[in-house]
Formats: C-alpha cells, sequence, structure tokens
C-alpha cells in the first residue's frame, strides 16, 4: 500500500483557476502579441475550466477593453492614469503587484509577451512574489505532473493542472518544458508572433472593471525623457523578405560588395553577417545575426562562406528557406540548410547574379514567341 | 556627493557552443568537458562598468556565482581593469533557477559596500532569460534600465538609451540603479598590458590572487540555504527534447560546373517573386 498511494498523493497548490494576460499598448493601440496571449491564454483558461482577464494599463485606454474582450477575455482589469501612457519599469510592477496581491486565492496563471517591455517587467512581479517564470517561451499547455524527486521530499506528489511552459534552450537545439507547479501564480513570457490569436467576437461578453492606482515616491526614480520610433532604418534585418548572409569564408572584407550585389538583385533585401566577420570589422554590429545579434525569420535566406555555427543558428533557422554557399561539404549550415551549394562563393554568387539578372529576361522572350 | 562611484558587475562563465567539445550527441552539453568562456553578451556590461570608472571615477568589483573554476572569468575581468572580484560558490547552489539566482547574487552585493551602479550583461548565452538582473533590482528595491544601448551620468543620475522595438528612448533614472546593457552597446576594449601582466603576477602567488579574488560561500554572505539551489527554485526543467533538424534533409549540388549547380537548384525552387524587376 504505502509507497504506490503516496506517490499518488495530488497536491493542489491554492489557485482561483484565473488565467491573467497583461497587455501592451501603446499610442491607443493594443500590441499584436496582446492579442496572441489571449489566443494562448482562452486555451489554458479553458483546460482549467477558469476565467481569462487581462490587465489594461495605459492614459485613456478604456477603449481597448472592448478589443481585448472580443480577442477572448473575461475579465479586463483597467489602470488609468497619466503616469501609465507610455511603459515605465516602477509605475507598472506597482500597479500589477498590488493588484496581485489584492487576491485571496493567488490567480493560476500570469503572461507577459517576451518584448523589451515583458522581459522588463515580468522578472520584478516574479521576484516580488518569489514565484517560477519561463522566459521566452514557444508553446504553452495544462498538463499534470509528478513529482518524484527525492532531494526535496515537500514537493513530492502529483500536481494537476500544471502550466507547462516549453521553450528552447541551448541555442534552440533542444525544447525544455519547464514547470513550476508549487507557487501560483506560474509565470511565462511568450515570444511575439508564435501563438495563434482568436478571431474578433464582438458578442463575447465581458466585464470591465477598474483596479486602483496608488504610486509611491519611489515609483518616480525613473524618468522618460522621450521615445523615437525609427522609420527608416538602413539596415531593416528583421523585415526584410530575402537576406544575404557573409561569413569568414568571404576571405577578405572586401568580399561584402559580392553580398551586397547578390542582396541587391531583390526588392526587399538586407545584408547581414555572422558574429566573427562583425568581430574583426569587416562590416557594422548593425548586421549581425545570431544569438549575440538579431533573430530574423526572412522568405529566403543565402548564407555564403558562413559555417552555420550554433550561434548563427539560433539567429536565422526559421527562415522560410535556408540556401547555404560553402566549399566546406562538411559545414554544419549543410545540416539545416534546405539548399546547398558546395563550391567557391566567387565563383557562385557571380552566377546567382548572373541568374536572377538575366531571369527577368524570360518573360520578354515568351511574349516574344 | 562623492563623485567616485562604488560600481558592480555581475557576471557568468558559460560553456563555448561553437567548440565542439562537451557537446553530447544529443544537444545537451556536458559542462565539466565543454570549452569555457565569459557570457558573451558580459563583454559589454563590463564595458559599461569600466567606462564609468574610466570616465566619472569609482571602483569596480565583479561579483560570479560557479565552480571553482570560474574564477576564470574574474581573472579576465581584472586584466581588463577590475580592482577586485567575488566568487560564490557553493554546493548548495546547485541546480538554482533564476529566482534563486538572483537571490543568491543581490546577497552578495548586500554583504559588500552600497552599490552605486549595478550592471548586468542582457541574458547569458546559455539560460537565455534576461531575468536576473531585474529579479537582482526588485530584491533590492532598484530602479532599472535594460537593454542599455548608451548613456552618461549628469548631477548624480543615468540618462540611459534604451532599444525598444522599432525604435528606442531616453530615460533619466537615479542612482542607484541596475542597468542591463545591449549587444549594441560598445564593444569591449582590449586587456591593458599593466592588467595583463598582474594577473600573471597573480597567478604565480596563491596569496596575492587571495586579496583580488575572494571566494565566498552562503553562509560567508548570509544567505538562507532554502532559497538557493534546488529548494529555493519555483522551476525546474522537467523533460528536454531534441528539436529535430531544421530544413530536415539538406539538398546539396557539388561537384559539377558552376552554371550547372545554379540553374539545377532553380529547377527546384522558385523565388522570382522577390527579384527585382
Amino acid at each position: 500500500m504505502g509507497e504506490e498511494s503516496q506517490k499518488q498523493k495530488e497536491i493542489i497548490t491554492p489557485s482561483n483557476k484565473e488565467v491573467i494576460v497583461v497587455c501592451e499598448q501603446e499610442k491607443g493601440e493594443v500590441k499584436p502579441v496582446t492579442i496572441e496571449l489571449l489566443g494562448a491564454g482562452r486555451d489554458l483558461a479553458n483546460k482549467l475550466q477558469g476565467v481569462l482577464s487581462c490587465i489594461l494599463m495605459g492614459h485613456n485606454v478604456g477603449e481597448l477593453a472592448k478589443k481585448l474582450i472580443a480577442h477572448g477575455a473575461d475579465i479586463v482589469y483597467l489602470a488609468d492614469n497619466v503616469e501609465l501612457k507610455n511603459y515605465k519599469t516602477l509605475p507598472y510592477r506597482r500597479v500589477v503587484v498590488d493588484f496581485l496581491s489584492s487576491f485571496t486565492l493567488p490567480p493560476h496563471i500570469v503572461l507577459l509577451g517576451s518584448t523589451t517591455t515583458g522581459r522588463d517587467l515580468a522578472p520584478r512581479i516574479a521576484a516580488h512574489f518569489e514565484t517560477g517564470l519561463t522566459a521566452d517561451c514557444t508553446e504553452l499547455d495544462i498538463g499534470p505532473y509528478e513529482h518524484t524527486n527525492k532531494m526535496d521530499p515537500d514537493k513530492v506528489g502529483l500536481y494537476p493542472g500544471c502550466l507547462y511552459a516549453i521553450r528552447p534552450s541551448f541555442g534552440e537545439s533542444l525544447k525544455a518544458r519547464i514547470l513550476g507547479p508549487w507557487k501560483n501564480p506560474q509565470m511565462a513570457t511568450v515570444r511575439p508572433g508564435i501563438m495563434l490569436p482568436l478571431q474578433a467576437n464582438y458578442n463575447h461578453k465581458g466585464e470591465i472593471r477598474n483596479i486602483p492606482v496608488d504610486l509611491k515616491p519611489e515609483d518616480y526614480r525613473l524618468e522618460l525623457i522621450e521615445v523615437v520610433h525609427e522609420i527608416n532604418k538602413s539596415v531593416n534585418l528583421t523585415e526584410a523578405d530575402v537576406i544575404v548572409s557573409g561569413g569568414f569564408g568571404l576571405g577578405k572584407q572586401e568580399g561584402f560588395s559580392l553580398i551586397k550585389g547578390l542582396a541587391d538583385c531583390f526588392q526587399n533585401s538586407a545584408v547581414g553577417a555572422s558574429r566573427k566577420v562583425v568581430d574583426i570589422g569587416w562590416i557594422p554590429y548593425q548586421h549581425q545575426v545570431g544569438q549575440t545579434g538579431k533573430t530574423v525569420r526572412p522568405k529566403v535566406y543565402f548564407a555564403c562562406g558562413i559555417s552555420g555555427a550554433i550561434q548563427h543558428r539560433v539567429g536565422m533557422s526559421k527562415s522560410g528557406l535556408i540556401i547555404a554557399i560553402n566549399k566546406d561539404p562538411e559545414a554544419p549550415i549543410f545540416k539545416f540548410a534546405h539548399y546547398g551549394i558546395v563550391g567557391d562563393l566567387y565563383q557562385v554568387i557571380p552566377e546567382l547574379i548572373n541568374y536572377f539578372k538575366s531571369n527577368s529576361l524570360p518573360v520578354k522572350e515568351k511574349a516574344i514567341a | 556627493m562623492s563623485n567616485t562611484f562604488n560600481i558592480f558587475v555581475l557576471m557568468k562563465q558559460v560553456p563555448d557552443q561553437s567548440a565542439k567539445a562537451g557537446i553530447n550527441p544529443d544537444g545537451t552539453i556536458d559542462r565539466a568537458r565543454a570549452k569555457r568562456m565569459l557570457n558573451p553578451f558580459d563583454r559589454y556590461s563590463l564595458q559599461a562598468a569600466l567606462h564609468v570608472k574610466k570616465t566619472y571615477g569609482g571602483k569596480v568589483t565583479a561579483i560570479t556565482m560557479g565552480p571553482p573554476a570560474a574564477q576564470e572569468i574574474l581573472l579576465e575581468a581584472l586584466e581588463h581593469g577590475v580592482d577586485i572580484g567575488y566568487l560564490l560558490s557553493d554546493k548548495r547552489l546547485a541546480a538554482s533557477d533564476t529566482l534563486a539566482t538572483a537571490y543568491a547574487l543581490h546577497k552578495v552585493i548586500l554583504h559588500l559596500e552600497k552599490p552605486d551602479l549595478i550592471f548586468c550583461g542582457l541574458q547569458t548565452t546559455d539560460g537565455d532569460t534576461a531575468q536576473v538582473g531585474p529579479q537582482i533590482a526588485e530584491r533590492l528595491n532598484l530602479p532599472q534600465v535594460t537593454y542599455c544601448e548608451d548613456f552618461r551620468i549628469e548631477n548624480n543620475k543615468v540618462i540611459a538609451k534604451r532599444v525598444v522595438e522599432g525604435g528606442y528612448e531616453w530615460t533619466k533614472i537615479d542612482i542607484p540603479a541596475l542597468i542591463t546593457v545591449a549587444n549594441s552597446y560598445h564593444p569591449l576594449e582590449y586587456k591593458s598590458l599593466r592588467g595583463a601582466k598582474m594577473v600573471q603576477d597573480l597567478l604565480r602567488d596563491e596569496n596575492e590572487k587571495s586579496k583580488y579574488i575572494k571566494t565566498v560561500n552562503l553562509d560567508d554572505i548570509g544567505a538562507d540555504p532554502i532559497k538557493c539551489g534546488l529548494k529555493g527554485s519555483p522551476t525546474i526543467v522537467a523533460r528536454t527534447d531534441k528539436v529535430s533538424e531544421i530544413g530536415g534533409s539538406c539538398k546539396t549540388f557539388q561537384g559539377k560546373p558552376v552554371n550547372e549547380m545554379v540553374s539545377e537548384l532553380f529547377k527546384d525552387i522558385n523565388i522570382s517573386e522577390f527579384v527585382k524587376k
């Protein structure tokens, strides 16, 4: 009897089964990541048979509540105050901490976007409540967890209704399922652009409740001087359809003129680079793709003279079509590219340029024929 | 108001994922065999800390948590001009998640002099969470600037440029503060000859080294072991799966004339919609 039944001992961590999404808005617009989080949160709330709510902070933003409800929220908690007009760590932190402290039973789950705002705010909330937070999730689910680790016997038991926070780890070669069922709320930040939003349904019934904004003098230790939106960035790696990247295999800095030549064949393109060539100064940092550079997901990615080290792969592996050009057939890039040409890039790239330049001709030829 | 700042820089030793050594076939890392390196993001925060020392005056203390080998990165920091390094090393810290790590590190800071500025790397390459910095700021009740790309100090406030989606913002923040430094900040300058020479000498004299690299454990800093390591971590990694190779099998063209390979490639794929007309 003893051991078998002990193993099955079910432990319910106190919670009100509520899933809360922290909304991000800017200039009166809800950020897409919030709508995505509501889609994911709706699914979690349904599985828990609980409610989905959303904390909306800002100034004169009450109108946005309707949109949040249409996209799945059952309750919108509205904190409207001039100090909340733009995101600032301490005032936003104060509102969320005070609000979450007001629950008799804590909410089950709190979700934020894995954005510069969410990654700034979420760790402070989690540290305040000394609860678990998983960064940068790409999947979320609800399920049971049986903890058997005798290293901490107090925690042994079967936990139903855990948040499965699933994220890439070790440079995306592994996927980790991270759990923290012993304390609620269980928290996660979620990568933008991954979760599926719900279609807006303006018949979905929801409730709007005002929540207090009670800032303390210490919340004014940071002042926002100005917010600058850059429209015409010369290097727009994250929005390019086609990226042509060069690596150490170029052999010399001048090789980048060839890379630019290939990029120029396309309408919306950008030049990327591996960390190594940025480090040795062949091209400015703004072009760097990878773990310590930009994460990109263009429709087409040309990797020229890039070995495909994990740091680089992390930043571009989600590209639609990866074409690698490298003279080393053993280069790791050929393990995850879709197409590869083994050869000297100083011969292959001019041939590609030639192909694209002449490729606009066949249409004419056809017309003549 | 003093014009010399008490500066902390927090750093971590991580496995070098570009080296083949210590990377298991299943993708996990054998930390004992892996090549070790300073977390690349910490090079920017180290530069930021040294910049404050050089420009405004002050003392830089580097702090890390890890096994004894982690003192290597403290020595590296000394070569660059850091004044003293603290290594928090204790078996009871094993399996710490970000919350437990932040708890332990904030206890090291409380154990030392009151900080003016604490610099952290944006994130680490082995954890990728970017959580420890803000969690320390919360524990110490400090204001923070994350994703800081540039800054200056005026009238005992930091004027900081913070990178955000689609642009940036300028903020003014009271000192003391915690700053996490973006990798678009200035790259780390070369080691100084004097620093390199000093570390050379320290490596020959264990007694002298102990004046510059201090090793502390949980008892030394008055940390509660219940809040550290596995016991103090609200999250655990329940399962890891290898992600299947992206793209699956690569179709490779080789050993033929270049023009043939290129035309074969474009028999398979059509990207003409992106080509300039």
